[in-house]
């Protein structure tokens, strides 16, 4: 087991390595030069050789990027153009926002959505089904920013149970949570319907296999046979999907913050495309990044410890 | 109700829903099965063999199939009527069944031990402790090697032939009355299939059980079974002890089905067989099922099916035939 995690380890840091890379020489390949970019047509050449200096663009392509590299390992990602803060610092004081909502929306949509992906293979073809059926296609094809729209409307204008701008004090857990709630619903509601789909799609498949039947030949109790056996056979791919659309989740969470008014990551990049922070866009570019390496690696282990066959070959 | 047999089937239809109709898959299959006993059920793929005994465990898929009309007495107790629940208590505990394909009967995801110790669990009054001894023990006597070792092993683990021996081991475990044997030999390598067969054999005498062994090999009805009952488009054609059956087959398709097995003590150059094949069950011939393919045909063949009755002066060897059956029959209808 041990040798199992520190395999699926040590694979990710390659992959980690390629995407730095990438996100390395996306921002040499763009056409132009950075400095005159981000000062303008204007700008005089003493500010531009400053500038350049400043970033590092005066030195070879090799050295900027072992400096890039070993940067990234030592936890700095550069400062901000805009402000001149550093940008790990920036990210690190809104992350945990971005992390409540993901967590919370991934969440939603597993203590939703699996329930209801098991309800509807069972009675599949049956007015619940049907019904559904139908949310989870709303679900699925309701833009991120209209639901939000609405939510805030009938939740927060209208009942007045939840704040219009959900910052919410970090250290207070019951007004962070509060803050929460609305804004992980309305990214929670697509998630609940990606899960729902995946669950009934993988539960019908596995209500067919041969050893259910042996399952039911032996006298085991109906909801045994449903839970122990169909279930944990049918988590397999449902992990994958969760697995995948943690990463959706990351993007419509930028739509969400935006409309919530809540610190995160999807604000401060929108920030940084509205102010040409360079910097800071590659910063968030490797966050980014990160947090998707960190999440195949959290599901690749989850395969091993769901399915035996995965751990042994 | 005769209370002589361990099990008894009267009358039983099961049919399946195709595009709102529904036709029958086996129909009016009349059999019984005695103590200690060995019933083999011969056929050709999708003659309603498996369909019998699921339909006789009550494990047909609903929808599309459902069990039209019939009673399967077991000691009296027509299971057909039962609740659920109280059949649920005899499956896997007084009457168990072993599947054909071994590589997808059982769960992946759970240990081959857990699987065998679960029927113990859910029909016997024993600690989980106590359980795993026992399964430990049936796995010892179903011949898997060092059985303690092997009993936290996933099923992807094991060979074709250990997988059936689990298989077994599961279907065991509770000491069943009644085993129902679907083909658990047609998946595996020829030298594997005689050890379970013997396997199976051995346990079975050990336990004092009795069976119903499916199957489409002849061979194997010869060496195991003390009777036999040959299907055909969803009905029993013919059933007899196996000396009578292999030595007087009265069914055409029994003598056509005996022909086609392969001989090497005599000298024959060309392999025989059985023209045509089986009709699907939403095009089921309106009379005798086998007509279409069979030499004998007279014109009653085509308009009505016969019934199977038992051969004068042997009751125990009954044919559903025109010509081989009772004549008399031919007389009383017009």
């Amino acid at each position: 087991m041990i040798k199992f995690v520190l395999n699926r380890f040590l694979l990710s840091i390659p992959t980690l390595l390629a995407i730095l890379t990438i996100v390395f020489l996306i921002a040499r390949v763009i056409p132009g030069d950075p400095a005159s970019v981000i000062l303008g047509d204007s700008a005089s050449q003493e500010a531009l050789e400053n500038l350049r200096h400043r970033l590092g663009l005066d030195q070879s392509l090799i050295q900027q990027y072992i400096q890039f590299i070993t940067g990234v390992f030592r936890g700095n990602l550069g400062d901000s153009l805009v402000s001149g803060t550093s940008v790990m610092r920036e990210v690190l004081n809104v992350l945990p926002y971005t992390i409540d909502l993901t967590i919370a929306g991934v969440l939603i949509g597993i203590v939703f959505g699996v329930p209801l992906g098991i309800l509807t293979a069972l009675y599949r073809n049956s007015f619940l089904d049907f019904i559904a059926r139908i949310l989870s296609l709303i679900g699925l094809s309701f833009p991120a920013f209209y639901s939000a729209i609405l939510l805030i409307i009938v939740f927060s204008l209208q009942l007045g149970w939840f704040p219009v701008i959900s910052s919410g004090n970090l250290l207070d857990p019951v007004q962070r949570l509060h803050h929460l709630i609305l804004p992980a619903c309305n990214l929670g509601l697509i998630m609940v319907a990606y899960v729902t789909r995946a669950t009934r799609s993988s539960m019908l498949d596995v209500l067919r296999e041969d050893y259910m039947r042996t399952a039911k030949a032996k006298g085991i109790p109906g909801m045994v046979i449903l839970f122990r056996h169909a279930l944990r056979n049918a988590l397999i791919p449902i992990i994958t999907v969760i697995g995948l659309y943690i990463g959706v989740l990351v993007g419509n969470s930028v739509l969400t913050e935006i409309v919530f008014n809540r610190p995160g990551l999807g604000k401060l990049i929108i920030g940084a495309l509205n102010q040409r922070d360079y910097t800071m866009l590659q910063g968030l570019m490797v966050v980014y990044s990160i947090i998707i390496v960190i999440t195949n690696l959290i599901t690749d282990l989850t395969y091993g410890f769901s399915d035996p066959r995965v751990k042994y070959s | 109700m005769n209370q002589e047999h361990l099990l008894e089937v009267r009358n039983l239809t099961t049919a399946f829903r195709i595009q709102g109709n529904l036709f029958p898959a086996v129909r009016g299959i009349d059999l019984h099965l005695d103590r200690n006993e060995t019933l083999a059920l011969v056929g050709e793929s999708g003659c309603g063999k498996s369909i019998t005994a699921l339909s006789i465990m009550r494990l047909i898929p609903q929808p599309p199939g459902e069990i039209v009309s019939g009673e399967v007495f077991m000691k009296g107790i027509d299971l057909l009527t039962l609740p659920e629940e109280r059949m649920r208590k005899i499956r896997g505990n007084k009457m168990a069944m072993i599947f054909q394909e071994p590589m997808t009967s059982l769960n992946p995801v759970l240990t081959v031990g857990f699987q065998i110790m679960e029927a113990l669990i859910y029909h016997q009054d024993v600690t989980n402790v106590k359980a795993k001894e026992l399964a430990i023990e049936i796995m010892n006597q179903v011949k898997i090697p060092s059985a303690s070792r092997r009993f936290k092993d996933y099923p992807h683990q094991f060979s074709g032939g250990q997988r059936q021996r689990v298989m077994i081991a599961m279907a065991l475990a509770c000491r069943p009355e009644i085993i129902l044997a679907d083909e658990p030999t047609t998946a595996l390598d020829v030298t594997i299939q005689a050890q379970i067969l013997y396997l199976l054999a051995e346990l079975k005498r050990e336990y004092s059980m009795a069976m119903i062994f499916i199957t489409h090999n002849l061979g194997i009805v010869a060496s195991i079974a003390d009777r036999v009952a040959v299907m055909y488009g969803g009905e029993i054609v013919e059933v007899a002890p196996v000396g009578d059956l292999f030595e007087k087959p009265r069914h055409p398709y029994t003598e056509m089905l005996l022909r086609a097995v392969p001989r090497v003590d005599l000298n024959i150059e060309k392999l025989s067989y059985i023209p045509g094949q089986v009709p699907s069950i939403d095009r089921m011939p309106p009379g005798c099922h086998y007509a279409p393919r069979c030499d004998l045909r007279m014109e009653l063949c085509d308009r009505q099916d016969a019934d199977l009755v038992p051969l004068p002066g042997e009751p125990a060897h009954r044919v559903r035939c025109w010509i081989r059956g009772d004549s008399r029959e031919i007389q009383d209808k017009p």
